[in-house]
Formats: C-alpha cells, sequence, structure tokens
C-alpha cells in the first residue's frame, strides 16, 4: 500500500474484517477518542442567551434526561467514528459513515428548540440522500474489482474507476461537510457544547479518513 | 524537543506581532511593538484564572490542551518530514478546537465565534486540493520526499503557482485581522476567543504561535523546498509581510461572502486539478 499517511503501525485482524492503523488513522483515532472521554467527563453549559430589547439575559439549563440521551449518542458517535477511522474494508467504513450521519441526528434530537430540530430534520434528508452515493460508490468498487478490502484495492491487481472513489467521497461530504453542511451548522446552536462539537468532529474525521482512502485505492 | 516547542510557539508570536506592525504602519498608525503578542503571552500566564459558571468545565480545559497538543504534534510531523495529509488533518481539525472554545464557555459571543468557525470550514477544502496536486507531482505525501523531488525538479512555488496561490489563501484565511476572520470579528467581542482568560488565554497564544510558525514552516518546506533554517525563517518573515499587506488593505468581508469567496477558489483550485489529473502522463 502506497504510505500516504505514514508507515503502517499495526494492523488488527477479526477474522477475515481488518483494522490497521497508520500514523495518520491513529492520530484522527486518538482525537475521537480524546473527544468521546470529554463528553463522557463533562456537564453541559449553561448557554446564556440575551434578552433584545433589555439588560436581561438567562442561562438555558439541560435537563438530567435530556443529558442523558444526548450523551448516548454521543457515545454511539464516537465508536462508531473511530470505527471508522481504522476500518480496512470499504463496506465497514460505509455503514460507520451512515451511523455517524445517524447518531448526529440523535445528538440534537432531544433539544427542545424548533429551530434547532428543524435544522436536525434538513440535516437528516441531506445525510439520508448522501447514503446513495455513498453506498453506491462501495457497489461500483466491489462490482468492478470484487473486492472492498482496502489493502487488496491498494494492491492495484484491478483499476479503482475513479467515478466509485468519486461517489465515495460525496457521499462523505453529504454527512456534513461543505457545502452540504448548511443546516448542520444551524444544529450548532443547540445547547449541550460536548455533545454538539461531536456533530462536528465526526464530520471532520470521517471526510479525513475518505481522504486517505481515495488516494490509498 | 521542549526547546523547538518553546522557539516555534515565541518565533510564531513574534511573527504575529510583526503582522500587527506592518498592518498598522500600512494603516499610518504606531501599532504595538513587535514582541507585543509575546508579552500579551506572559502577561495571561500571571493573570488570575477560573473557570466561568455557566461553563462545561472538563471540555473548557480539555480544548486548550488538545489545541497545544494538536499544533505540537504537526510541528514535530514538519520537521521530521512526515506526511503532509496528518499536518492537513490538523489544519482541519484546529476548527473543531476553535468550535469547542467557542461553545464550552456558554457566552453567545463565543458561541457566534464557534458556529462562524463551522461555516468557514470551505476555507479546508482548498487545502486538499492542493494536496491532490501535488501527489499528482510526486506520488508521496511525505514531506522529506517532496523536498526531494523539489531537489531534482525545483521549487513547487515554479512548477505548480496555482496550488501555492490556495495554500497561500488557506493561510491568510487563518490568520488574525484578514478578510476571512470572521470568527474574531469585533462584532463578536474576540469571537471564540472571548471567555477564555488567563492560563487558558496563555495556552491560547501558545497554539497560535504554533499554528502560525508551522503553517509557514510548512509552505517553505513544500513550495520552496529544502533550504537552510535560518533562510526558512527569513522567508516564512516574507510570506508573512506580504500576507499582512493584504490584510491591511482588505476589509472583512461578511461571513457569507467569505464563504462565498472560499468557495470559488475551491472549484478554481478542483478545475485545475482536473486539468493537472488530465495532461499529467
Amino acid at each position: 500500500m502506497p504510505e500516504i499517511g505514514g508507515s503502517d503501525l499495526f494492523v488488527l485482524e477479526f477474522g477475515d474484517i481488518l483494522h490497521y492503523y497508520s500514523p495518520y488513522t491513529l492520530t484522527l483515532f486518538l482525537l475521537a477518542l480524546i473527544f468521546t472521554g470529554l463528553a463522557i467527563l463533562s456537564r453541559p453549559e449553561g448557554q446564556v442567551d440575551i434578552a433584545f430589547g433589555g439588560d436581561a439575559y438567562y442561562a438555558k439549563e439541560t435537563a438530567v434526561s435530556e443529558m442523558r440521551f444526548r450523551r448516548f449518542m454521543t457515545i454511539a458517535c464516537g465508536l462508531a467514528t473511530m470505527g471508522a477511522m481504522g476500518s480496512g474494508d470499504i463496506f465497514n467504513f460505509t455503514l460507520f459513515a451512515s451511523l455517524v450521519g445517524i447518531t448526529n441526528v440523535g445528538i440534537v434530537a432531544a433539544v427542545k428548540s424548533r429551530h434547532v430540530l428543524d435544522a436536525a430534520y434538513e440535516y437528516g434528508i441531506v445525510a439520508m440522500v448522501a447514503t446513495l452515493p455513498l453506498f453506491g460508490g462501495a457497489a461500483l468498487i466491489l462490482a468492478t474489482t470484487g473486492t472492498l478490502s482496502i489493502p487488496a484495492l491498494a494492491a492495484g491487481a484491478i483499476a479503482v474507476p475513479p467515478v466509485g472513489k468519486a461517489l465515495l467521497a460525496l457521499g462523505v461530504i453529504g454527512e456534513g461537510m461543505a457545502p452540504f453542511y448548511a443546516a448542520k451548522a444551524e444544529m450548532f446552536r443547540a445547547p449541550g457544547a460536548p455533545y454538539v462539537i461531536m456533530c462536528s468532529l465526526s464530520s471532520l474525521l470521517i471526510f479525513l479518513r475518505v481522504v486517505e482512502i481515495a488516494i490509498t485505492i | 524537543m521542549i526547546e523547538y516547542l518553546v522557539f516555534a510557539a515565541a518565533f510564531g508570536l513574534l511573527l504575529l506581532g510583526l503582522h500587527r506592525k506592518v498592518i498598522a504602519r500600512v494603516q499610518m498608525r504606531p501599532g504595538p511593538p513587535v514582541w507585543q503578542e509575546i508579552l500579551h503571552a506572559l502577561k495571561f500566564s500571571f493573570k488570575s484564572t477560573w473557570i466561568p459558571k455557566t461553563a462545561s468545565a472538563a471540555l473548557y480545559v480539555g480544548v486548550v490542551l488538545v489545541g497545544i497538543g494538536i499544533w505540537s504534534a504537526a510541528l514535530f510531523i514538519v520537521l521530521a518530514g512526515e506526511s503532509i495529509l496528518i499536518l492537513f488533518a490538523i489544519y482541519m481539525l484546529h476548527k473543531v478546537v476553535e468550535h469547542g472554545f467557542g461553545l464550552s464557555s456558554g457566552s453567545p459571543y463565543g458561541k457566534f465565534g464557534g458556529v462562524r468557525s463551522v461555516i468557514s470550514a470551505a476555507s479546508e477544502i482548498p487545502l486538499f486540493v492542493t494536496i491532490a496536486a501535488i501527489y499528482l507531482f510526486t506520488g508521496s505525501l511525505l514531506l522529506r520526499d517532496i523536498t526531494a523531488y523539489q531537489a531534482v525538479h525545483g521549487p513547487f512555488l515554479l512548477i505548480a503557482p496555482p496550488v501555492a496561490i490556495a495554500m497561500y489563501l488557506v493561510i491568510l484565511s487563518k490568520l488574525p485581522y484578514g478578510p476571512f476572520s470572521i470568527v474574531e470579528s469585533k462584532e463578536l467581542v474576540s469571537g471564540y476567543k472571548t471567555e477564555h482568560f488567563g492560563v487558558w488565554r496563555a495556552g491560547i497564544s501558545v497554539i497560535d504561535g504554533l499554528k502560525t510558525f508551522v503553517l509557514l514552516y510548512a509552505f517553505v518546506a513544500i513550495f520552496v523546498g529544502a533550504v537552510p533554517f535560518w533562510a526558512a525563517l527569513v522567508i516564512m518573515a516574507v510570506i508573512l509581510v506580504s500576507l499582512s499587506f493584504v490584510c491591511a488593505i482588505t476589509p472583512m468581508l461578511s461571513p457569507f461572502d467569505s464563504v462565498t469567496i472560499q468557495g470559488l477558489i475551491t472549484g478554481l483550485m478542483l478545475a485545475y486539478v482536473g486539468y493537472l489529473w488530465w495532461v499529467m502522463p
């Protein structure tokens, strides 16, 4: 395999399923781990809002039941992101990427704000539509090459069609990167920073991983 | 190792001081002394420090440590000639750190700084187009391979100038007082930095110093090639002064204009890389 993220540090085998870690993917994995840890340890902030037309301001409180649900979704999102970082199989990667999209909606689904829920709904539609090129790209690669194993594809026995790579990247971008992130940016207005930040981090990390996959194969 | 970190942070802060000075002189103001940013970092180190009552404490402190950690790692990646993909991943992840700074305090100013940070994510895309273009030439993303390629074929600045311009704009979008500095705009007080004070603010200064040093040093290594260390420092200062001129004469764009222009740059870069991919053997 081309060592675009540095030499492989170690390979983790689960039968025929492979996880590999280079300095690049390990860095991404560790960041997902750190922010998942911070989400577990942190309590949500009391987001301060100004009441316009006066000098008053108030701090929003996050209810314990809401906090528990959102923390659970954040941990799930963190685990899905960590899985996507080390995956040596494109099918597993697409599953983890779509799980990131689902949990991103879940992280803000319990927020009692119409604006945030509208944004989450819009993001959910974009993320759902994006799964079509995501899985379509993987299917195209499988149909052309007969495998979805990244090391096997990187060996270069059969050329991977560029359109397959492009669809895969488009699917990941649809999970929350520019230019499909307009609705997602509005989701970040929700209180609960340790949870909301995972929405941003997970999208970035899976995008960074798909760049590595697209260049490697 | 620690001496590299201290030097890089101090030199980066000195460059940021120079940045403020040049902007001021272009605008016919005296401006602060060049070492002002170093003095700021030292001053904040000894200021009283606490955590706001409304803040998410672990995240509020954690993002400062993560920020210092990722840029320290970036420095050693550049010095060791490792993969620029890691370096640019760190550049993108800095956005999450900015986001964390802004949201963790509960302040509305910080929050809007954080939200703007997410909106301005379009500025990162030209970076990957830069990487793709370099990979087309070198077939490797290891910095040592890229400098070795330039030793044979000449600097990338001359081989692929549009790629160098794209990275120049990426660095510009991370500099304070520039046309794309919407995350620290004055209507948001200090944007995502507003509620971090005392030692936490000194930590942000260290992050800013390291970030400035790493990005400019990487620019020299990627587009000029292997030069003596002192020459790299001089070239970094020259590049920064040119960036300061741009910042001094360009008004800050509105958030949506900023994103639109960065999007257009991305489109042009994609067309250029597509052209390279088409014509290269």
